[in-house]
């Protein structure tokens, strides 16, 4: 169940800002050599990669990757770059949580780091894992909130369940729900009259998941007959420290399209970055929030996207 | 500001300070319905000067004490 723990699917998948492959990504294409001079392998062969990886790939992802090693054989060039930023998603998602997991984050965050096939964009790749220190960050963003909603499908009673329900809050004066939370996983939920219902705090996709099922059968248990219908993340919230300072009024003279920052306002630069469409909080001491993702591949990407341009304005006193 | 926690609440927002006492271990349960608040704490110490209470669970009904004026809620 839960990749959320691992993050290298999502931050495998992500290609560095210019979408160029880089050993960091795992790569998918074993029949391209075109001048690496590596000869394709079969997914099931071991090829230099570790041991380890050979055992924990070979368990888990044989066929995913065959199936994406037959569309690789037949894309171009030129559309390589594009399945293969996908396909790094899709087998990254299914091939690696395992790799990352017994990797330090130390190495390149993206396990790819240990790529299994060779980049037919970038011929020089070993094949023997590499550490692509310009590549990848070495950096993989924290969820720290996620904000989604569910229907329970029937009208709701708001003062019944406040007076029934343990730890809830009903001030219909001030706002017409009711507040209720749960110690496990630690969560708000805003419950609506109209059977809907927001829930907040997660710090995982499937946390969030798991916290409105509970406030579901709370509400089940006062005898409505609650379902659970369209349950949608709406927001997640990441963060992470690149360890520099950074000099915010270079960054927003430079990308000011993208930027605003007043620090008479407020001490961070707001970063409207487009694609993704993530909004980051950069701050002088080197912190970032990010913003505004659906999904965690979004984050991750963010992140990988404005790495390289927070290392161009680092502080150097 | 004798709202803003509450408005913190509204939002969704908020620190969960009532989760954190949980945490903490000391309140049970909270309830806030009709202008009312109801706690149930364990292993509470009430201190006075020369006394010490010490019980394993307290039920803390509280109203509001100035006058709240209207007071329609349906």
């Amino acid at each position: 169940m839960d990749q959320n723990n691992s993050l290298p699917p999502y931050a495998q998948g992500l290609a560095s800002p210019q979408g160029a492959m880089t050993p960091g990504i795992p790569i998918f294409s074993p029949m391209m050599p075109y001048g690496t001079g590596l000869t394709p392998q079969p997914i099931q062969n071991t090829n230099s990669l570790s041991i380890l990886e050979e055992q924990q790939r070979q368990q888990q992802q044989q066929q995913q990757q065959q199936q994406q090693q037959q569309q690789q054989q037949q894309a171009t060039v030129a559309a390589v770059q594009q399945s293969t930023s996908q396909q790094a998603t899709q087998g990254a998602s299914g091939q690696t949580p395992q790799l990352f997991h017994s990797q330090t984050l130390t190495t390149a965050p993206l396990p790819g780091t240990t790529p299994l096939y060779p980049s037919p964009m970038t011929p020089m790749t070993p094949i023997t894992p590499a550490t692509p220190a310009s590549e990848s960050s070495g950096i993989v963003p924290q969820l720290q909130n996620i904000v989604s909603t569910v229907n329970l499908g029937c009208k709701l009673d708001l003062k019944t369940i406040a007076l029934r329900a343990r730890n809830a809050e009903y001030n219909p004066k001030r706002f017409a729900a009711v507040i209720m939370r749960i110690r496990e996983p630690r969560t708000t939920a805003l419950i609506f009259s109209s059977g809907k219902m927001v829930c907040t705090g997660a710090k995982s996709e499937e946390q969030s998941r798991l916290a409105a099922r509970k406030y579901a059968r709370v509400v089940q248990k006062l005898g409505f007959p609650a379902k659970f219908l369209d349950f949608k993340i709406q927001n997640m919230v990441g963060s992470c420290d690149v360890k520099f300072p950074i000099r915010l009024e270079g960054l927003v003279l430079t990308h000011q399209q993208f930027s605003s920052y007043e620090p008479e306002l407020f001490p961070g630069l707001i970063y409207r970055m487009i694609k993704p469409r993530i909004v980051l909080l950069i701050f002088v001491s080197g912190k970032v929030v990010l913003t505004g993702a659906k999904v965690r591949a979004e984050i991750y990407e963010a992140f990988e996207n404005i790495y390289p341009i927070l290392k161009g304005f680092r502080k150097t006193t | 500001m004798a709202y803003q926690l509450y408005r913190n609440t509204t939002l969704g927002n908020s620190l969960q300070e009532s989760l954190d006492e949980l945490i903490q271990g000391s309140l049970n349960t909270y309830r806030f319905c009709d202008n009312v608040w109801t706690f149930v704490l364990n292993d509470v110490e009430f201190r006075e000067v020369t006394e010490l209470i010490k019980v394993d669970k307290v039920k803390i009904v509280a109203c509001d004490g100035k006058n709240t004026g209207s007071n329609t809620t349906e």
